[in-house]
């Protein structure tokens, strides 16, 4: 599969709720060592409310400056929440399909707080 | 002493590097028609330039991350292949009006038809980036570039009156001309002083010279000191218009107009002065502006670039810069007024000015690639200021470019 | 959105890096083992999963096998896909660092990835005199 096909799909809960769309995907360095980095196994995805990808990455690596800009991209995807790979029932060309009863979790990245 | 004639040099060439065929025809062609009424705006214009080089060398020298390399990150695919259309035609437009301008200003030293000097002009710009070192293609044009300071000069001898003088320099609309003609050539102006290829060219120049943090010193002075001195010789072009043109009623629509008041002042020696000045800078600039059509598509895409790589380990880099010179040989070949392109590009590169500044203002913040040496409080500030600035320019330039039929 | 302003959970930890692909790989700059330039990430191949396939409570998560340029960053913008035969990739083992660039762990010369390049180089920029001057 392509990335970039992924992203921008539809997130759908399991009664085909719509719940925003795939504006990134989370990774992890845990996956089969190879001699130079390891793979990157699929953590899940980060699900936010514009088709447009997500901007700046803003709303998770926690730049706060310059705070107006800063302010204007969080407000902009509020309500982004990550979906693990668990959660996650049908990938299809048209939307993605979350199990029921699936664990909305914060965006932030390491140790930045979320705004 | 070798540092402080490093520093020296430096100062120099920005000064000499600083006005290109944009800010030549257009400070004459405002002193002209509204005196000294919008000195204000290059003032601003020069801030503004300060501000943005600043932060995009400061980028450049600790990330070795040159301006489109953050641009196509930042903005993504998308975003950015539009950003690199408008930024590559405008660049593309400057290239013309910089190879026209030094046809121009060789028919003026020669007289000999600038049509003929045009193909000239592009394989010396060529050849120049084919094979000359970039320090010395850098230091030798600036220097060159420094005899403009003849319009300086000119002001003096010319003896105006300087009461009249400093009582324009209040931002008020000339009675003979509108609100919107007023505004349209403000912007004009500020697009002059702060084209977005001197951005790309500042940075990628950083890498191509290696900077590293510790040239950031050395980075800032050239640019807090250069830039404002270079300002002040644009300035000067516009006084020269203003105390010899405007009385006479001669708007400036040619290189020629824009000469004629150093010669009144200066003489036949004032005048030998001022073309080689205008040949040095706008050969310079036709260098910048070229080698930045290079940059911008190298970094987006990912090609291997710079002048301190053998042109055979940076194939498609120069490939590009040759299209770029031939389509603008072809371009000014059809006989379209040079002067008119550059009252375009200028105006272009203020409406296109956000796309390229936004994204440096903020990676100048993320401490991924700037570590401690993100943007300061002040420094933010000021960012801030200019990010409306330009925002506002950008978005009114194209309904005062309708309205005012363009400046006429 | 039924909880929008209350604070959401913490992911459960990981113990490896996290690289968000659109954050951290997309559109960055590739450079070789000797820090040349050799393209952009213009996307990433995953190893699945299945399209329109109900996913098996379970099943192991699909990891990134390669980056991928070339033609697909046209399909990107403008819609459409290449066939997989088109695709230009550098395997995911090759990779050798992701940090505000994509280091590889090796050449890039020989790479797919670098034969425009290449036929630029060998038909036009090295036939013309000094191509191959060094400016130093």
């Amino acid at each position: 599969m392509i990335l970039g096909d992924l992203l921008g799909t539809p997130v759908l809960d399991a009664d085909g709720g719509r719940l925003g769309r795939v504006a990134d995907v989370r990774f992890v360095l845990d996956g089969t060592p190879h001699q130079l980095m390891a793979e990157p196994r699929l953590l899940g995805l980060v699900v936010g409310p514009h088709s447009a990808s997500s901007f700046m990455g803003y709303e998770r690596n926690g730049l706060t400056r310059p705070r107006m800009i800063a302010r204007i991209l969080r407000w902009r995807h509020r309500g982004s929440f990550l979906v693990l790979w668990e959660d996650i029932a049908v990938v299809g060309n048209r939307s993605v399909r979350l199990r029921p009863g699936f664990t909305r979790y914060s965006t932030a990245l390491d140790d930045h707080a979320q705004a | 002493m070798k540092r402080l004639l490093g520093v020296a040099l430096g100062i120099l060439t920005a000064i000499g590097g600083f006005v290109d065929i944009g800010d030549l025809v257009t400070n004459a062609v405002v002193g002209s028609r509204f005196g000294l009424s919008l000195v204000w705006v290059v003032a601003v214009g020069v801030v503004g330039i300060c501000l943005f080089a600043n932060m995009s060398g400061r980028v450049a020298a600790v990330s070795g991350r040159a301006t489109f390399e953050v641009i196509r990150e930042r903005l993504g695919a998308r975003a950015g292949l539009a950003n690199l259309a408008a930024s590559f035609l405008i660049n593309l437009m400057t290239v013309t009006a910089e190879i026209g301008g030094i046809a121009l200003s060789l028919q003026l030293a020669s007289s000999v038809d600038y049509l003929l000097w045009i193909p000239v002009a592009a394989v010396a710009v060529w050849l120049v980036i084919w094979r000359v070192r970039f320090s010395i293609m850098e230091n030798v044009t600036g220097l060159l570039g420094l005899t403009l300071v003849i319009f300086a000069v000119a002001v003096f001898l010319l003896k105006p009156d300087w009461g009249a003088l400093a009582g324009q320099l209040a931002p008020t609309v000339p009675q003979q001309e509108t609100f919107w003609s007023y505004s349209y050539y403000a912007i004009a102006l500020f697009g002059a002083a702060m084209t977005p290829y001197e951005v790309f060219f500042f940075s990628s120049g950083a890498v191509e010279e290696k900077w590293s943090v510790k040239d950031l010193a050395q980075s800032r002075i050239n640019v807090l000191v250069g830039f404002p001195l270079g300002g002040l010789l644009s300035v000067s072009i516009a006084v020269c218009a203003a105390i010899v043109l405007l009385p006479a009623g001669v708007s400036v629509t040619s290189l020629s107009q824009v000469v004629l008041p150093v010669a009144e002042g200066a003489g036949k020696l004032g005048l030998a002065f001022v073309l080689v000045g205008m040949v040095a800078a706008t050969f310079g600039a036709a260098l910048e502006t070229t080698l930045s059509s290079g940059y911008t598509l190298a970094q987006f895409f990912g090609w291997s670039w710079g002048k301190f790589r053998r042109p055979a380990q940076a194939a498609r880099f120069h490939l590009s810069m040759i299209v770029c010179l031939l389509v603008g040989m072809a371009v000014l070949a059809t006989g379209v007024d040079p002067v008119l392109v550059t009252e375009y590009s200028v105006v272009f590169s203020a409406i296109a000015l956000p796309l390229t500044y936004l994204p440096i203002l903020i990676v100048a913040n993320d401490p991924q690639y700037m570590g401690e040496h993100v943007n300061g409080r002040v420094v933010n500030v000021l960012g801030m200021v200019f990010l409306v600035i330009i925002l506002v320019a950008s978005i009114a330039a194209i309904p005062l470019m309708i309205v005012t039929g363009a400046g006429s | 959105m039924t909880s929008a302003s209350a604070p959401l959970p913490r992911a459960p930890k990981v113990g490896g890096r996290i690289l968000d692909a659109q954050l951290h790989l997309m559109d960055r700059q590739v450079l070789d083992h000797d820090g040349v330039p050799v393209t952009t990430v213009d996307d990433l191949e995953v190893s699945g999963p299945a399209l329109d396939v109900e996913i098996a409570p379970g099943s192991p998560a699909p990891v990134i096998t390669a980056l991928l340029t070339g033609s697909v960053l046209g399909t990107r913008i403008f819609g459409g896909r290449p066939p997989s035969s088109r695709l230009i990739r550098i395997p995911w083992k090759d990779v050798a660092e992701v940090g505000v660039v994509v280091r590889l762990g090796v050449k890039g010369e020989p790479l797919d990835a670098s034969w425009v390049e290449r036929w630029v180089r060998d038909k036009i920029i090295a036939r013309i005199p000094g191509g191959s001057h060094d400016p130093r």
